[in-house]
């Protein structure tokens, strides 16, 4: 006991050194930097700041949009051989005009913020991957309606906008709607009753075990 | 053109002629033109009907047809996407036709709390429709029909 | 008319419906449509009938109104179905009523007479029988009784496929007559026999209402047999316990309800099924007790072939060919050892099926506590090894003691509605007689011609030629007056370029079609004879529990359309027994000399023993009055002779009007549910618990057989497996219901179902037209990557109900060498693009 009390003791003086330094350290950075240039003219400064910036900046969203593309998502077998072999049959994939949903169009948000949101979010999902969480497809089948479920929330809490991005609501032509989706996009879409991912659920992948899920029997 | 056109015509009539294969006085009007020892185009794939118009019945019987599509409608043991409009809570909001009482009663004939087991698979009887036209008619007489022609100046 | 008026919406509304009726060829209903209030207007005539399609045998009942069927439905009261039909059996009342039926008998004629190259031409029964009797004489003539033969079917009531039979039997003196059922579940019989020594299934469907587990071998009971599928899912969804594995060369519809799916490589079921076994040994749950007293062990013939002609070089290669059903004396032992190289793990490598699936399945075998149904259907028995299939899955339910109680059931399910009634009981088979005998055992003949009161020796001694081997020998010109009824060969048979089609146009052949639809085989055919249909004619047939069902004539057939039946002994009327059989046997018995086959045959103190007013009041009977005597009862009764005592027993023919079927054995009125059980199966002795009285020691076969290749498997020039199969909406070759609009436009066209990534790779995509090329022939049809079907990387689907996609053109004649059944679901096919011009 005794010796253990002494310890945070120690740890604290330890860690005020270290925020001390630290806090040094960056007072002296301060100096540096606000100090104007002796060397370099300030044009060619705030050049090298700028290129550097997009360099980095370019580094950092060319490596987020390579996981952005449907060859990183279908890179692991769980998603190749579920969600992308079932996606292959539906009208998401193959249709009449030939434009189709790729995994981030409807799985990762488009604005920045909530797609950072996002990512942060997938290491959970290679959390999944290194510890095979989902690697047969008997497991997958049991982590589907948890997974299902996020998707859901997540379409329902945005109104549905990665829906929205492709199928805007005013650009419909309920005249060229079959005659029960012009009818139901009447009553439910355009009076904001109900949301896309309401009535649209298992329309690219393969439905979960439905049992409790509102509107299903 | 013409006389290219005709002449071609032409000995396609006299190919026909000469193989009996092809020249028949009885067809099955289901196999098509090409001879038996040959195989003739596939035509191409007609979407299904996509409408909420119902068709008759043939009689009261009859499982009505399906008259839009169901693509993609996923019926397994995880759901059942036709109840989703169909069953009895949810016709209010689908205006769906809801599915029949019958579909409520057991093997033993018993009344349900919702729809038998024995009904799950709903495309065991319901089939969408195929926009293409049978080559072969049907001479099938319902009993209105029957019974109009059986009462002379119609029986209404 | 003095309706109310109408906005213009309404009308629209109804002008449009009136196009939509008129369009699918139904009658405009009028615009008022008021109660019809006299009640004799309004009432209908309705009686039951079996279904005419598939073998689960659902009884429906047909309403009749001014001699034409106007409703059908399931019949309420019917134990199979419980008041259910599929979509198929729901539209039977359209069946009879596709336009242009055949109404007169047509013969291809030029000049005035009967020429092989002529145009079909209206004649008279008289006419047609005149050159039916001529070329069969000159056939009979030419090369004795073989020159003739039959090709008959598991749609023959059971009195028209035993007037059949006793007709070439014993009156032709061929055993040249066969079933399309040899197409359907020939493997199935084999397998009963050699297993169990008698045929037909130890359980009945009651067991999927008391089962734990469903096992689907090769068969898409969602489809095939919906009914049947009903009561499987009824079974599964109330009790959640319930287990159900679908295992299949591709996905499809039955793996919708599949707790565990798996998708085999072709012929890999071999393995698994061995693997079972082992695992089951492995794990020290055979039920030891039951083997010992009940089994013994058997080693069967290796290398059999795989039935294809002799100098096939596959044929010439096989060391076991000539005597493929032998088998030798094992003990349990080495029957241990035998399968001992046969692991899940193995099995899984081999199969392509994840191994803890295999677990889980040979796990729901090998669980004491898990009652389990096996049911199976074409991906067993068209098999080249289909009747070691059968074989291998008995062993599983003989281990583990899991037969012939109520829950555990190894069960073939039958494609055909009389495959079981018609082609086995009644044995018309090349090989077969009634009750489970054959025309190779002496004591067998002798039985029939007691019962039939013919001298000794008038049955041929030698097995006929079985399906296949009667188009071989059409083609070769060694069968030269053929009589087909009741099936599509044309487009059923396999291999028809190279075998059945030139064997039907071979000049030396007259052939002879009965059907009551133009089918692809009546017109490849010399005579076609107009056929009555369904309840056209009085009738009875056997479904796949052994339940056999019986119907009223209800409606008159259309024309001159006359019942098989009727042609059958109408034709036999043409020969005198001299013109048929030879002096010696004729002098075995003088009375029959100067009579007709007819005389001898039906006309024989015993057919004719029932009066036409034994006929139910109130309905028709056509052949019983053009004969002048109750035809089908006199043909059930003789026939019943057979089975009555040898654990075939059936009930009274007057029973079976009353009863929605009976399951035979019938014993003092008693149905049988589980055969070979004591307290459920009459044959039991007491005492015995189980015995399996088909084979003398009592006890049932468990055969060690091992895997064996295919006969013909993909390869460079032909990378893609091919499998045949059928459609829930259309039955067989779609004659009947690819003539109900409903039903055409429920599944229009045949389409070749394949994986979507092996159209990308080929550049093909949905919708394209591609060439399905094998060796022998091709068809044209649509690249289908979506729907009902799905199968694995490698394979394609393409269903044969179509006949504008005769597929069977592709396919392989290669058979199992034991049931002689084609192989319809293996062969290799190269995918091409047909190019739009």
């Amino acid at each position: 006991m005794t010796t253990t009390a002494e310890e945070p003791n120690a740890e604290l003086k330890t860690r005020r050194g270290v925020i001390a330094r630290s806090w040094d350290f960056v007072l002296e950075l301060w100096r540096v930097l606000t100090r104007p240039s002796s060397v370099f003219a300030l044009g060619t400064l705030v050049l090298a700041g700028f290129v550097a910036g997009v360099i980095f900046w370019g580094g950092f969203n060319t490596a987020l949009e390579i996981t952005n593309t449907e060859k990183f998502c279908t890179g692991c077998h769980e998603m190749k051989d579920n969600v992308y072999a079932e996606l292959k049959s539906t009208i998401h994939f193959s249709n009449r005009s030939g434009v189709r949903a790729t995994c981030p169009d409807c799985h990762v948000p488009h604005n920045w913020t909530d797609k950072i949101a996002r990512k942060m979010q997938a290491s959970k999902e290679v959390w999944g991957k290194i510890f095979g969480t989902i690697d047969t497809r008997e497991k997958f089948r049991d982590h589907r309606l948890e997974l299902a479920v996020h998707e859901w929330a997540r379409f329902k809490s945005n109104d549905s906008l990665e829906c929205r991005n492709c199928h805007s609501a005013d650009s419909m032509d309920i005249t060229k709607q079959s005659p029960r989706a012009s009818v139901a996009h009447q009553r439910f879409l355009f009076t904001k009753e109900k949301t896309c991912i309401d009535c649209h659920k298992g329309i690219a992948h393969q439905l979960p075990d439905m049992r409790g899920v509102p509107g299903w029997q | 053109m013409m006389i290219r056109s005709a002449t071609i015509l032409l000995a396609f009539a006299i190919a026909a002629g000469a193989s009996s294969l092809t020249a028949q006085t009885v067809t099955s009007g289901l196999r098509g033109p090409a001879p038996l020892d040959d195989e003739g185009p596939a035509p191409p794939m007609l979407p299904n009907r996509n409408t909420s118009e119902k068709e008759v019945r043939n009689y009261p019987e009859q499982p009505p047809v399906i008259p839009h599509t169901i693509d993609g409608y996923q019926i397994d043991l995880n759901g059942n996407k036709c109840l989703s409009c169909h069953a009895r809570a949810r016709t209010a909001e689908s205006q769906a036709p809801m599915v029949s009482v019958t579909h409520f009663m057991d093997r033993d004939g018993q009344f349900l709390g919702s729809v038998s087991p024995r009904r799950f698979f709903c495309t065991e009887c319901h089939v969408p429709q195929n926009t293409a036209n049978p080559p072969v008619s049907n001479d099938f007489t319902d009993i209105d029909t029957l019974l109009s022609r059986s009462s002379p100046g119609g029986r209404r | 008319m003095t309706s109310p008026k109408l906005d213009r919406r309404q009308m629209l509304k109804l002008e449009a419906a009136a196009i939509a009726a008129a369009a699918a060829g139904m009658p405009a209903p009028a615009l008022a449509a008021n109660l019809v209030t006299e009640r004799n207007n309004s009432e209908m005539k309705w009686a039951k009938a079996a279904c005419r399609f598939c073998g689960t045998g659902c009884s429906v009942m047909v309403a009749t109104k001014d001699n034409r069927v106007v409703a059908t439905h399931g019949d309420i009261k019917a134990e199979v179905n419980r008041g259910l039909n599929c979509v198929k059996g729901y539209f039977l009342s359209k069946i009879m009523y596709g336009h242009a039926r055949l109404t007169q008998p047509m013969l291809r004629k030029a000049n005035g007479k009967y020429d092989k190259n002529g145009e079909f031409t209206p004649v008279s029964w008289t006419e047609a029988f005149d050159i039916m009797e001529l070329k069969w004489k000159e056939a009979i003539k030419k090369r004795g009784p073989n020159g003739v033969a039959m090709f008959g079917s598991g749609q023959w009531t059971i009195w028209e496929g035993y007037a059949a039979s006793k007709l070439f039997k014993a009156g032709f003196r061929t055993n040249n007559i066969d079933p399309n059922a040899r197409h359907c579940m020939a493997s199935a019989v084999a397998g009963m026999m050699r297993t169990f020594g008698i045929d037909e299934p130890p359980g009945c469907y009651d067991d999927i209402e008391a089962t734990d587990a469903f096992v689907l071998w090769g068969s898409n009971m969602a489809e095939m047999h919906p009914i049947l599928w009903t009561r499987l899912a009824d079974r599964r969804l109330s009790a959640p316990h319930v287990r159900v594995a679908v295992l299949s060369t591709f996905e499809h519809r039955s793996f919708d309800l599949a707790d565990i799916g798996m998708v085999f490589k072709p012929q890999t079921d071999l393995y698994i099924l061995n693997a079972i076994a082992n695992h089951i040994i492995r794990t020290g749950r055979v039920n030891k007790d039951f083997v010992a007293k009940h089994t013994v062990f058997k080693r069967g013939q290796t290398d059999i072939g795989y039935g294809l002609r002799p100098e096939h070089p596959l044929q010439k290669k096989a060391t076991g060919a000539a005597k493929p059903n032998d088998a030798t004396d094992m003990s349990y032992d080495e029957f241990a050892k035998f399968v001992s190289e046969y692991t899940l793990e193995k099995a899984a490598e081999m199969s392509g099926v994840p191994l803890n699936r295999l677990e889980a399945l040979a796990e729901l075998y090998a669980d004491p506590k898990t009652k389990v149904v096996s049911f199976w259907t074409m991906g067993f028995n068209q098999h080249t090894r289909g009747v070691w299939c059968n074989n291998l899955v008995y062993n599983i339910h003989l281990l583990t003691g899991k037969i012939s109680s109520p829950g555990n059931s190894p069960f073939s399910l039958t494609g055909q509605p009389s495959a079981c009634g018609t082609a086995r009981e009644v044995g018309t088979f090349s090989h077969r007689l009634p009750a489970d005998m054959v025309v190779t055992n002496k004591a067998h003949r002798d039985h029939a011609e007691h019962i039939w009161q013919l001298p000794e020796g008038t049955i041929p001694d030698k097995n006929g030629a079985h399906a296949v081997l009667q188009s071989r020998m059409l083609k070769d010109g060694l069968i030269n007056a053929y009589w087909v009824q009741v099936n599509n060969n044309l487009q059923a048979g396999p291999n028809i370029n190279e075998e059945t089609y030139p064997g039907f146009r071979n000049h030396d052949n007259f052939i002879v079609v009965s059907d009551a639809y133009p089918s692809v085989t009546a017109l490849a055919s010399d005579l076609i004879l107009p056929t009555a249909m369904w309840v056209e004619k009085e009738g009875a047939y056997g479904n796949a529990e052994r339940r056999t069902q019986f119907w009223h004539q209800l409606v008159s057939a259309p024309g001159e359309s006359k019942s098989d039946l009727w042609q059958l002994m109408e034709f036999s009327k043409r020969f005198k027994i001299e013109e048929v059989w030879p002096e010696e046997l004729i002098a075995k018995k003088p009375d029959v000399r100067g009579k007709t086959l007819f005389d001898v045959l039906y006309r024989n103190g015993q057919v004719d023993k029932f009066p036409v007013s034994d006929i139910e009041p109130g309905y028709a009977n056509d052949e019983s009055k053009a004969f002048g005597f109750y035809v089908h009862k006199g043909l059930f009764e003789e026939y019943a002779q057979f089975g009555r005592g040898h654990g075939h027993d059936l009930a009274p023919f007057d029973t079976y009007p009353r009863e929605r079927g009976l399951r035979w054995p019938v014993v003092n009125g008693r149905e049988t549910k589980w055969r070979f059980r004591e307290g459920s199966d009459p044959y039991v002795k007491q005492g015995t618990d189980v015995q399996f009285y088909g084979h003398p020691d009592g006890k049932a076969r468990i055969f060690a057989l091992p895997y064996e290749p295919p006969a013909e498997s993909p390869d460079k020039d032909y990378p893609f497996w091919l499998s045949t199969g059928r459609v829930l909406e259309h039955w067989h070759s779609g004659t009947m219901t690819r003539r109900v609009p409903e039903l055409y436009k429920a599944f229009p066209e045949a389409v070749c179902f394949m994986h979507p990534d092996d159209a990308q790779e080929a550049n093909l995509r949905r919708g394209d037209e591609v060439k399905v090329v094998s060796r022998r022939g091709f068809v044209r049809a649509r690249v289908e990557t979506r729907g009902r079907d799905r199968p694995l990387r490698g394979l394609v689907f393409v269903p044969w109900f179509d006949e504008s996609k005769l597929i069977n053109k592709v396919t392989l004649d290669a058979t199992d060498p034991i049931s002689l059944q084609t192989d319809f679901k293996k062969c290799a096919v190269r995918i091409e693009r047909v190019n739009l011009s």
